[in-house]
């Protein structure tokens, strides 16, 4: 049940006839993990916060650095030096101060990672290393939380939305290690693919349109183009093998 | 049978800047082994070594995942290969 103040503040979206007050209600109810407040975290943690999820959990054991100010949009020059998810949860609260905006400064590992998104509805993947979005990827499939992945370097992003069981999954390509490396990046790249991610996010909450599932979406902004890569469950892959597919 | 494989971003420093180059054979594997032909720094930006492609390499046939054993995939007239590089950052 929405508030008359929520109705007002929400009127825009409610009147998109896919959302509606039922869509707003759930979205009001529902309880997302976005793990990482960098580059893609901070467009992601603004729209959601800004659409009225209810509950965001924003998990990052980082501390805002100079270099980081030219993506990480959450983060300002007063924030250099304090933990990212309190730089993040003051912002988010000023946005919309009926969010439940709650900030762990962890570091995600195998072992706390199940304890972590504990309760949510949706895994959302900023994160800047393979090894944690595997964790997290792991911990989907096994949780059966939709997990919401997005990657970024130099002017390209690519966005993928698994549902654990259903579709094919982050590691269902795995050939083997990558080499952890310092990656480039411009502001405006994060932007579109987080854009995209809290997209996929808000229409899986709702209930609404087609989700980027089997379906990799790739960016490049160079040539603005977006190219998009079928993808299939892979019955052998050490995450989702032994889950059922149903595509 | 001609194939035409396009160059991932990074990888058109190798080409001459060309972001597609024909090919000709009869598996994925084979194609890539004209490209190299044509672009030897392309084997470096595809290959860990002889038939094994680097782990940040991810191949598409017509816009599907070629995943697993890419080289191995019989191509025909027409067909297109997309080469592109995993990302991770974020």
């Amino acid at each position: 049940m929405l508030t008359p103040s929520e109705r007002e503040r929400y009127d825009r979206q409610i009147m998109i006839g896919e959302i509606g007050q039922e869509g707003q209600g759930k979205l009001k109810r529902s309880r997302v993990v976005i793990a990482g407040a960098g580059g893609l975290g901070s467009p992601i943690a603004i729209y959601l916060t800004a659409a009225g999820i209810g509950t965001i959990r924003i998990i990052d054991h980082d501390q805002v650095a100079l270099s980081n100010l030219n993506r990480q949009v959450l983060h300002w020059e007063e924030d250099v030096g304090r933990k990212k998810v309190d730089s993040a949860r003051t912002k988010l609260r000023n946005l919309n101060s009926t969010v439940d905006i709650q900030a762990m400064a962890e570091t995600i590992t195998e072992k706390n990672a199940s304890e972590l998104v504990d309760g949510c509805d949706a895994i959302i993947d900023a994160m800047d290393n393979l090894p944690t979005r595997y964790i997290l990827n792991r911990c989907a499939v096994e949780k059966k939380i939709p997990f919401f992945h997005g990657a970024v370097n130099g002017f390209e992003g690519r966005v993928l939305t698994v549902i654990p069981g259903e579709t094919a999954c982050l590691r269902c390509m795995y050939r083997g290690l990558v080499p952890q490396e310092k990656f480039p990046v411009i502001g405006v790249v994060p932007a579109v693919i987080g854009s995209i991610q809290a997209t996929e996010v808000i229409k899986y909450l709702a209930g609404i349109g087609k989700l980027l599932t089997n379906r990799l979406l790739i960016y490049d902004g160079l040539k603005v183009t977006f190219s998009e890569f079928r993808l299939s469950k892979n019955p052998d892959c050490d995450h989702c093998g032994s889950l059922s597919g149903k595509e | 049978m001609v194939v035409k494989v396009h160059i991932h971003t990074t990888h058109r420093q190798f080409t001459n800047g060309s972001d597609v180059v024909a090919v000709e054979g009869n598996t994925v594997g084979e194609c890539l082994n004209h490209l190299i032909k044509q672009f030897p720094g392309m084997e470096k930006a595809l290959f860990a070594k002889k038939d094994k492609l680097l782990n940040t390499v991810e191949v598409y046939l017509n816009h599907a995942s070629a995943y697993p054993n890419e080289l191995l995939k019989p191509v025909k007239d027409g067909d297109q290969i997309h080469l592109v590089v995993m990302l991770t950052g974020g």
